[in-house]
């Protein structure tokens, strides 16, 4: 899978490379909107995380320049500028998602995990990570094939670890995944513990891997 | 307070008073003069004309004695008496009040005289000639009644004028005041003040026009600051989040690390949070989120429920919600899910564990009503920054968002402490 990221800040750009780079990803830089456009008419990618504001140009115009050239590249608007028109604007022109800054890496990778999957299974849209399936279409998990019954919460929680197999996701991350931009409204998060306790007895319960770890201090991983 | 011009109109009224009443007594003086002075020629003449022709007759003293008598019984106040002494004396002049035999309603009336020796055949003579003159304080009080009567032409005269010069001299400042009063910095980019051909008021004008020039383009730039500063602060944020993401990734973490890397985490989402009140702040501020639509409050207050379910879980908070109908307000949405959001987390944030949250509506008024303790302070509660100094996670500005997005619509959102609740009701009418 080919992801190029079309963001100004180059540390911020070399992060998510860090974070995004496994087995399965392989990420590339633009850092203007000359590098930006040059790569997208000379590549295709499976996921495209575009910032709006870049020198030289604006990130709206490389979005209406892909829906030009009617090019299936998913593409995820990476904003600092948090206005809704941009949000609106970009999502009519196209844009598969669209992820505010500052964001934990974590989110973003669940995003591209969730785009890139839903541009490659149209129709039967299931992945079986050992023993457990997750029907994206209708919402269902099984373990060897026996339907387990998740909350809303804990069935997001399921695929928030997935799309981030062997990383620690710390505590605000998942509160902030789980209850959107406000997680930050609140000094607790121990709410957070409460639903992966389900999650881990739910799934051991059906006899599957305990694959939740507990980090001490930061957080939880999904170990594999 | 008095009125600018009724000012100088009492001053004048006052000087007006002074000045004429100081002239009654100069007039009744000069009048009484020119009245004996005209008088005492009268009767100069008079005597000098009597006593030609009486000295050119050649009169018996007989016949004198009956002229007098004759005289007399004619004209009082008129007599030609043998003098008594030889003394000779000069003309005299003298002034006599006695009562008129012909004026008795009048009292006593004053008599101008003058007194003459005359030789007639040889024997001395007095005669006397006699003319009533108006008593002086008569023509005080005539006087006095006519300056009064002018002292109040006088008066209406300044008023009406006054009223005249307010009307058009006054006009330009009277409207520059009206203009002022009507200006607001937080909407208005420039002020119109009204051309006057009066220099000080043009003076005024331009002076004014400065001031406010400088007043906009100084609050601009603060607004502007705002914005760019949020704005410049989110790339840092932005970076700290996902170094913070790379650096929990690392295998060999202490737990001494690990429990400092966590509690790193609070102040940094508190940080993200200030940091995007601040924008949305200084966005309602510059009037953006101009985009309006049909919005039911109901609807936006459910899912901001739905959305808070864990922390309300979390401090066993009870929410009873008493919305049957729908709510529609004509908003932007992001401001009334910020708005709805605030007013949520504020109430969770702040009730003890156990405690009970209520929503009503009632009279396009939504209230969240939440358990507290003590009734917080009114006066600062809406200011930015004013709570945040105990608080771990308020960004000082949930409130101040607020109001500035109550305003905005011309809503009213107002804080009680009532049995022990606090009450925080969003009026929409």
């Amino acid at each position: 899978m080919k992801i190029l990221i079309i963001e100004d800040e180059q540390e911020l750009a070399q992060d998510m490379v860090k974070y995004l780079t496994n087995e399965q990803y392989l990420c590339e830089c633009a850092s203007d909107f000359k590098g930006a456009m040059e790569k997208i008419h000379g590549y295709d990618y499976d996921c495209i995380l575009l910032d709006l504001m870049l020198p030289g140009g604006d990130g709206l115009t490389i979005l209406e320049e892909l829906k030009r050239q009617n090019k299936q590249d998913g593409v995820i608007i990476i904003s600092a500028k948090n206005a809704i028109e941009d949000k609106v604007k970009g999502l009519k022109l196209g844009a598969d998602d669209y992820l505010a800054k500052p964001f934990h890496l974590s989110e973003l990778a669940a995003r591209v995990e969730s785009l890139i999957r839903r541009k490659q299974f149209d129709s039967n849209n299931v992945i079986i990570q050992n023993e457990l399936s997750i029907d994206f279409n209708a919402k269902a998990v099984s373990v060897h094939d026996q339907a387990l019954s998740l909350t809303k919460k804990e069935y997001d929680l399921l695929l928030f670890f997935i799309g981030n197999k062997n990383r620690v996701l710390s505590k605000g991350a998942l509160a902030e995944h789980l209850s959107g931009d406000f997680a930050d409204m609140f000094d607790s998060h121990d709410f957070v513990y409460a639903h992966v306790k389900n999650l881990k007895r739910k799934l051991k319960e059906k006899d599957y891997g305990d694959y939740i770890k507990t980090i001490y201090g930061t957080g939880y991983k999904w170990e594999q | 307070m008095t009125r600018l011009l009724n000012k100088p109109l009492k001053a004048f009224a006052l000087y007006a008073l002074v000045i004429l009443t100081i002239s009654i007594p100069i007039y009744v003086l000069v009048i009484d003069y020119i009245w004996t002075s005209e008088l005492d020629e009268n009767n100069w003449l008079t005597l000098e004309h009597t006593k030609q022709r009486l000295q050119s007759k050649q009169f018996t003293q007989a016949e004198i004695e009956s002229i007098n008598h004759i005289w007399g019984e004619l004209q009082p106040g008129v007599s030609i008496v043998k003098a008594t002494t030889k003394v000779v004396f000069q003309d005299s002049v003298y002034e006599a009040i006695r009562p008129n035999e012909f004026d008795l309603d009048d009292g006593e009336d004053r008599f101008r005289g003058l007194k003459s020796l005359i030789e007639i055949n040889g024997e001395p003579y007095v005669l006397t000639i006699e003319t009533n003159v108006e008593e002086s304080d008569e023509t005080f009080a005539a006087v006095a009644a006519i300056t009064f009567v002018f002292f109040i032409i006088l008066i209406i005269g300044f008023i009406l004028l006054n009223r005249k010069i307010a009307a058009k001299t006054w006009q330009p400042f009277y409207q520059t005041l009206s203009s002022l009063k009507s200006f607001e910095l937080s909407i208005d980019k420039s002020i119109q003040l009204p051309e006057s051909d009066i220099q000080e008021f043009q003076e005024l004008n331009q002076s004014l026009q400065q001031l406010i020039t400088n007043s906009v383009s100084t609050f601009q730039q603060q607004k502007s600051f705002t914005e760019n500063a949020s704005h410049e602060l989110q790339t840092p944020i932005a970076l700290l989040k996902s170094k913070m993401d790379l650096l929990i990734q690392q295998k060999s973490i202490s737990p001494a690390i690990s429990e400092i890397l966590n509690s790193i985490e609070a102040p940094l989402s508190r940080l993200s949070r200030i940091n995007k009140n601040l924008m949305v702040l200084a966005k309602v501020e510059n009037h953006q989120y101009s985009d309006k639509e049909q919005i039911d409050i109901k609807e936006y207050l459910e899912s901001a429920v739905t959305l808070f379910e864990d922390y309300l879980d979390e401090k066993q908070l009870k929410l009873s919600n008493s919305l049957e109908q729908s709510i529609i307000v004509n908003a932007n949405s992001f401001l009334i899910e910020t708005l709805i959001h605030n007013l949520l987390s504020n109430a969770i944030r702040h009730t003890l564990k156990g405690g009970q949250i209520t929503v009503s509506y009632q009279d396009q008024t939504l209230q969240i009503i939440n358990s507290g303790k003590e009734s917080l302070d009114k006066s600062k509660l809406f200011e930015r920054f004013s709570t945040a100094s105990k608080d771990k996670v308020s960004s000082g500005l949930g409130l101040a968002i607020i109001q500035e997005i109550t305003n905005k619509y011309n809503w009213q959102v107002v804080y009680h402490f009532e049995n022990g609740n606090h009450l925080f009701s969003v009026s929409f009418a």
